[in-house]
């Protein structure tokens, strides 16, 4: 069975020395937000996610789910797993107070998040819509609606899930086709298929809340036109009791490479009654408030998945004697040395480390902003740090799925062929893993939201959040030789990040083609330089305390990230600069 | 010579053409019938927007009296206009009452829309009907540029010659021929084409706001469209023109088929909602601010709802009128109506189709006339169209199909179809010179994605902005930087700066700099104004002289350009200044130095550091903005000798004669240092500034931008008792301009100005 254990010391750092989270307490509501409220909580995740969870994400993966009658039978211990979910309060651990919530910042929750995603992605699939689900909910539905639905989800008795995909449109979603009809009690008959539904249909909780994209009647074409819809499996009485079925039902389950545990249905909806949340027609925009979210938390899962399959590659490499150091024997007195003297391996490890470490930071940081952006009395502060959180929504959710599939194939290969069969677990967290780039719009669509959206809004104002700073941190810093081996490269790789938008953004005005062409390497030069930014920020906070081991190994991999990583946007540079050219001639023929 | 100008109604009509005239230079009498009524209209016509008056002095150059009493004022004009009532026999009896007083050489003119000249000379006197003609200008008259004339029969070519001398370069008139026909040329089709509007749009079912979407932009057509149009003109007009042209059209008109009374239009007109004047019509701003328009089956208001055809969106009329949505169909229906009927009325209405089409793009400000939108589409598709509904195609139009297009160019001459299937060349007026058609010939000198330079002619050259907007961005820099030293190396003897864009230019690229700003390129941005600098510069220490010609606004980096040349020639409609405190800046291409420069050359100001310096403050902190060219003069913009031109089509030849008049011995400006009364004039700057703030005109904001302006044009850290050159106030520019740019509430300002099209007050 694959170890894990959730990696404490360093989300406090990412938290409270790097992102600087304490700034949160000088908000309403926020006063007590702090790393001694906060530790004992993330210490009872740990604990949880540990003891109950880890055990079943084999088993799981192993038995996957079944579809009998219309009903979705879990893997065996989930339905208990997730009992103890709900005892422990988890659902509720970021939810508003006034509806049964805790009321802690996302910054705590994201952390919890990663750890389930370590231990068993599959198991987190489930309740990990439902506060999607949630915040779509207290954002646009009605006060009945609120009173009706939250504290359910809240306690986790019910599950959310969100209903977009149909089986001839998923990124367009103007195409789709799923109905409403008006009822004459105010409800709406909804209509249709929709494909790829994560937890669509289950056995862990009471009841599901499904929010469903439809089309009404007298809508105009395309986007403009889609209507958000709740529809609950059982129709809830005036208390919240769970009444009549209703006409929703899992149609099949999808058949898939990873997160088996995970029940993704095909649903039918055949004349069910769902009520409208938000305007008619705005539905889009209701659920992106949900998808915003969402993509964020599909970033976490990469970066979940990665820090698991590191540790379990540390400890083997550790156990593991294999061939002798280059250049002289490790431990002679052993038959062979352990392979963590190879320096092959030790790449694959600091590489796995740097990456990790790094967006962890950086999402602490994206967390920070949304928590913000949600408790900021002061308008302008609050739109600057909604703003921030817009820009890297796209970025942290595709680097880091991206980085998800590359670090667990790294920790795969470390394990050379244990790696590859399915007894060590490598190979799970590899095919987890590689559902992150694709789902809630795939990778090339958050480039897409990157380069076509956030960059051009408002005259760049977004982008203000992360070139200000950074560009205020590096001039404050410039001839300061201590720091300078950091200083430098990020200044350099910043100064080409400056270039590089302002030529994207001349050229996206001029032909979006050319923008879309250098989108995703856009991306990932960003996503690179904004972890050469944390690893900066940490190698300041580490270079006096190294006499610590923690802050001595935080210097060691920022020395590794600025060195052997952060140069690879010199590549990515010049085929941006590139451009479209060469996408565009090819004969669509020849392919 | 025209020189005293009578002018008999004192309506919106007759008052505009009086405000007009003295605008033109004229000694003007105003008369009416109504007791004090001319007197009213000259007190009202300070506070009325837009102005008609070029400049509120002029007012003084207007003579007013009332009728019977105060007819013998006309005596001494050389030309009077009528503007009265439309009554044939009102007017007559008027024409009778002013041939008793008026000069025998003198020429009367009608202002009529509807009444033929044969009725108006009936029974009129040889001598009398020899001197008469119809003028009729277009509301409001300063600033639409159409003036149709009929002649008749008897009259004098001289009387003509003088009027339309008078018109096109005074008044600045683009004077078109008519015949004597039912509402001359622009009001026959421009009626033709509301009525067609109006009954498709209920017949095809289309909201108001999507029919004006739809007979927008790919028609060229302002984006008022047909029902933002009657708003503005007034709803209640429609039937009395209806009316009129019914009374007076031929039987088997058109117009006849197409017009119907819309019951919408009798019901807003019955319940006082007659467009604009009235807060309401087809649309009409709630209270709090709620756009709405009418629903124009029912006649109630609904909130404004944007027009999402797709239709709406076509970039070519071809486009649009090929469509399939019911945006498409409507603007295909409407347009060719249109297009027939104007097709049908050549020569009927005026000699040439190029009359026709300049008569619509300035008298309903179309951006092409329908022969010119027909040329576009293609004339055979208009035809297959015509045909699929199964309509005749006019003989002028097949002629034009078989001809290939009613218009032809061949290298820089241009030629218009004849209806007899002969071509005519068309030959710009004498001192009438425009880049337009010179470029269709000619290959730019230098060129590149923002700007070009072009041969004019006799050794001179002319530099053309060409972004939109006119907005400078480092391109343009960079191609004044060429042209300078193409200049300087003897490539031509003198340049005028100009272009034909509807605005001279709005100043530097507020997006681009916003977004440079965003993404922190301090070093680009401030690179950017460095050069800027040293090119506004270098041409104004060239060794050959630069006219500057600009029509329209001329804001921020544009009033800099202006500013640094030799002289200035500008249209008379000139909207210029200094306005980057709007957006949070402080000018940074020069604009400083040169206003306090142009202030210390002024003869009024006492002696001494200080009066140039509050001048100077005052205008660009409040951002000052002229409303025409006299008034620029007045705010220093431009000098005693810079010149102004009436007429835009004449405005490059005129530069370019300026221009080559100053070649001779030319030497660029000789620059003595300045002296700057440094901190303590700061304080007393400061303090005008607090009491503005206690007063509430200045916001937070205001006071931090204001500061910086105040640092740099009262010399920064040196004082009175120091030489500073423009090369040191430029660098106290630049410091102003980067500080700012850097503050959140100037990028604040900037946005809301991109997105909103106003100032942001923070």
């Amino acid at each position: 069975m694959p170890i894990y254990k959730a990696p404490l010391r360093d989300m406090h750092f990412a938290l409270w020395e790097a992102a600087g989270a304490a700034a949160l307490r000088a908000l309403p509501g926020m006063e007590e937000i702090g790393a001694d409220l906060a530790t004992p909580v993330l210490e009872g995740a740990a604990a949880f996610c540990e003891e109950v969870l880890v055990a079943l994400n084999r088993t799981g993966d192993e038995e996957g789910c079944v579809l009998e009658n219309g009903a979705v039978r879990t893997p065996r211990g989930f339905a208990e797993a997730y009992r103890a979910y709900r005892e422990g309060g988890w659902p509720a651990l970021a939810c508003d107070t006034a509806f049964g919530g805790q009321g802690l910042p996302k910054i705590v929750s994201v952390m919890f998040e990663e750890m389930i995603c370590s231990a068993n992605l599959a198991f987190g699939r489930y309740p990990g819509l439902t506060h999607g689900v949630y915040s779509a909910l207290r954002a646009h539905g009605t006060g009945a609606q609120k009173a009706l639905y939250l504290p359910k989800l809240v306690d986790g008795s019910w599950a959310g899930t969100m209903c977009l995909t149909e089986p001839h449109c998923g990124t367009d979603l103007g195409l789709l086709r799923t109905r409403a009809e008006p009822a004459r009690d105010g409800s709406y008959r909804i209509t249709g298929t929709k494909i790829f539904i994560s937890a669509g249909e289950h056995d862990l909780t009471e009841n599901i809340v499904h929010l469903v994209l439809a089309r009404l009647a007298d809508a105009p074409g395309g986007s403009r036109g889609i209507s958000l819809f709740l529809v609950p499996k059982f129709i809830p009485d005036a208390q919240g009791n769970p009444g009549a079925r209703n006409a929703v039902a899992a149609g099949a389950l999808e058949h898939k490479m990873g997160i088996k545990a995970s029940a993704t249905c095909v649903m039918n909806f055949d004349g069910a009654t769902g009520w409208l949340v938000g305007a008619p027609n705005k539905g889009l925009a209701a659920m992106f408030t949900m998808m915003n979210e969402a993509r964020l938390s599909v970033g976490i899962q990469g970066l979940g998945l990665a820090e698991v399959s590191y540790q379990n590659a540390v400890a083997y490499a550790r156990e593991r004697l294999q061939g002798r150091r280059l250049g002289g024997a490790a431990a002679p007195d052993k038959p062979a040395d352990p392979i963590l003297a190879h320096p092959d391996v030790r790449r694959m490890l600091l590489t796995m480390r740097a990456w990790i470490e790094g967006s962890r930071m950086l999402a602490a940081r994206t967390a920070l902003a949304i928590d913000i952006a949600a408790h900021d009395p002061d308008p302008a502060r609050a739109q600057a740090a909604g703003d921030e959180g817009a820009l890297m929504t796209p970025i942290v959710k595709a680097l880091f799925s991206d980085m998800g599939w590359e670090m667990t194939a790294l920790g795969m290969q470390v394990l050379g062929g244990h790696g590859y069969i399915r007894e060590w677990a490598m190979e799970q967290f590899v095919r987890d893993a590689r559902i992150a780039q694709i789902y809630e719009g795939t990778n090339g669509v958050q480039a897409l939201d990157l380069v076509g959206r956030k960059m051009p809004a408002h005259g760049g104002r977004a982008l203000r959040r992360f070139f200000h700073p950074l560009s205020e941190w590096t001039a404050a810093r410039a001839g300061r030789p201590e720091i300078a081996e950091f200083v430098e490269p990020l200044a350099k790789a910043f100064g080409r990040l400056q270039g590089l938008t302002a030529e994207l953004a001349r050229r996206g005005l001029a032909d979006p083609f050319e923008a879309g062409a250098g989108a995703s390497e856009y991306l990932r030069l960003f996503g690179l330089v904004a972890l050469a930014r944390e690893w900066a920020h940490a190698a300041q906070i580490a270079l006096p305390r190294q006499e610590e081991a923690f802050y001595r190994a935080k210097l060691a991999t920022a020395r590794f990230f600025f060195r052997h990583i952060l140069p690879q946007h010199t590549g990515l540079a010049a085929s941006i600069v590139a451009g479209g050219a060469e996408l565009r001639a090819f004969a669509d023929a020849d392919f | 010579m025209i020189r005293r100008v009578g002018v008999v109604g004192a309506g919106t009509m007759g008052a505009g053409i009086a405000a007009h005239a003295a605008n033109a230079g004229a000694e003007v009498v105003l008369l009416d019938v109504l007791a004090g009524a001319a007197a009213r209209a000259v007190e009202a016509m300070a506070k009325a927007d837009p102005a008609p008056l070029m400049h509120r002095r002029l007012a003084y150059r207007i003579a007013t009296g009332d009728l019977p009493r105060d007819l013998a004022m006309l005596a001494g004009c050389d030309w009077i206009v009528e503007a009265i009532v439309e009554k044939p026999t009102a007017k007559r009896e008027l024409y009778a009452a002013i041939d008793s007083v008026a000069k025998p050489e003198a020429i009367v003119s009608s202002n009529t829309s509807t009444i033929p000249l044969a009725a108006l000379t009936e029974g009129m006197n040889p001598a009398r009907a020899g001197r008469f003609l119809i003028t009729h200008f277009f509301n409001p008259p300063r600033y639409m540029r159409l003036l149709e004339m009929v002649a008749g029969p008897g009259t004098r070519p001289d009387a003509v010659a003088a009027v339309r001398h008078f018109a096109d370069h005074a008044m600045g008139k683009t004077v078109v021929d008519c015949r004597d026909t039912p509402g001359f040329i622009a009001n026959r089709i421009g009626t033709l084409w509301i009525a067609s509007a109006l009954r498709h749009a209920v017949e095809f079912g289309l909201t108001v706001e999507e029919a004006d979407a739809a007979m927008g932009r790919p028609l060229g057509i302002p984006k008022t469209g047909v029902f933002g149009l009657l708003d503005l003109v007034g709803i209640d007009l429609g039937p009395h023109v209806a009316a009129s042209l019914m009374a007076t059209l031929p039987i088997d008109d058109f117009y006849r088929a197409v017009y119907r009374d819309e019951p919408i239009v009798t019901q807003l007109i019955a319940s006082q909602r007659t467009g604009r004047k009235a807060g309401a019509g087809f649309y009409r701003r709630q209270k709090g601010g709620a756009r709405e328009a009418v629903d124009l089956t029912t006649g109630e208001y609904r909130p404004r709802a944007k027009s999402r055809l797709e239709s709406a969106e076509a970039r070519t009329a071809g486009e649009l009128l090929a469509h399939a949505d019911r945006g498409g169909r409507y603007a295909r229906a409407v347009m060719l109506d249109v297009l027939a009927y104007a097709a049908s009325l050549v020569p009927a209405i005026a000699e040439g189709v190029e009359d026709v089409d300049a008569a619509m793009r300035l008298g309903y400000a179309w951006r092409w006339g329908p022969f010119e939108l027909a040329d576009r589409i293609g004339i055979g598709t208009i035809s297959a169209m015509l045909r699929e509904a199964g309509r005749h195609v006019p003989p002028l139009l097949a002629r034009a199909a078989e001809e290939g297009g009613f218009y032809r160019t061949q290298g820089a001459v241009r030629a218009a179809l004849v209806p007899d299937g002969t071509w005519r060349r068309l030959v710009r007026p004498e001192g009438v010179l425009l880049l337009d058609d010179l470029k269709r010939a000619a290959k730019p000198l230098l060129k590149n994605g923002s700007a070009a330079l072009w041969d004019i002619g006799d050794g001179v050259a002319c530099f053309e902005i060409a972004t939109k907007m006119n907005a400078l961005d480092a391109d343009v820099m960079a191609l004044l930087g060429k042209t300078i030293e193409l200049g300087t190396g003897g490539g031509f003897k003198a340049l005028v700066v100009y272009n034909e864009g509807e605005q001279f230019s709005v100043g530097a690229n507020l997006g681009l700099a916003l977004f440079a700003a965003n993404i922190a390129l301090w070093d680009e941005i401030e690179k950017l104004i460095a050069g800027g600098q040293a090119a506004y510069s270098a041409l104004r220490a060239a060794p050959f002289p630069s006219v500057g010609a600009p029509a329209g606004m001329a804001l921020g980096g544009g009033c800099e350009i202006l500013l640094h040349c030799s002289a200035i020639q500008a249209h008379a409609e000139l909207y210029m200044g200094l306005v980057e405190v709007g957006v949070g800046v402080i000018p940074g291409w020069g604009g400083c130095a040169a206003m306090l420069r142009r202030w210390k050359g002024a003869k009024a100001l006492p002696k001494g550091p200080m009066p140039a310096v509050v001048k100077a403050f005052e205008q660009i902190s409040t951002a000052q903005v002229s409303k025409s060219a006299e008034e620029a003069r007045e705010k220093m913009f431009l000098r005693e000798n810079d010149g102004i031109t009436m007429n835009r089509d004449r405005l490059l030849a005129d530069a370019k004669a300026r221009a080559l008049a100053m070649t001779e011995g030319y030497q660029p400006p000789e620059l003595t240092p300045l002296r700057l009364p440094g901190a303590s004039g700061r304080a007393a700057l400061r303090l005008a500034v607090e009491a503005q703030m206690h007063l509430g005109r200045a916001t937070v904001h205001d006071a931090v931008v204001v500061s910086h302006l105040a640092y740099a044009l009262t010399g920064g850290e040196r004082d009175h008792t120091e030489d500073i050159d423009d090369a040191a106030i430029h660098a106290l520019e630049r410091r102003g301009f980067m500080a700012l740019l850097r503050e959140p509430a100037t990028l604040a300002r900037i946005e809301h100005m991109l997105e909103t099209g106003r100032p942001l007050r923070n």
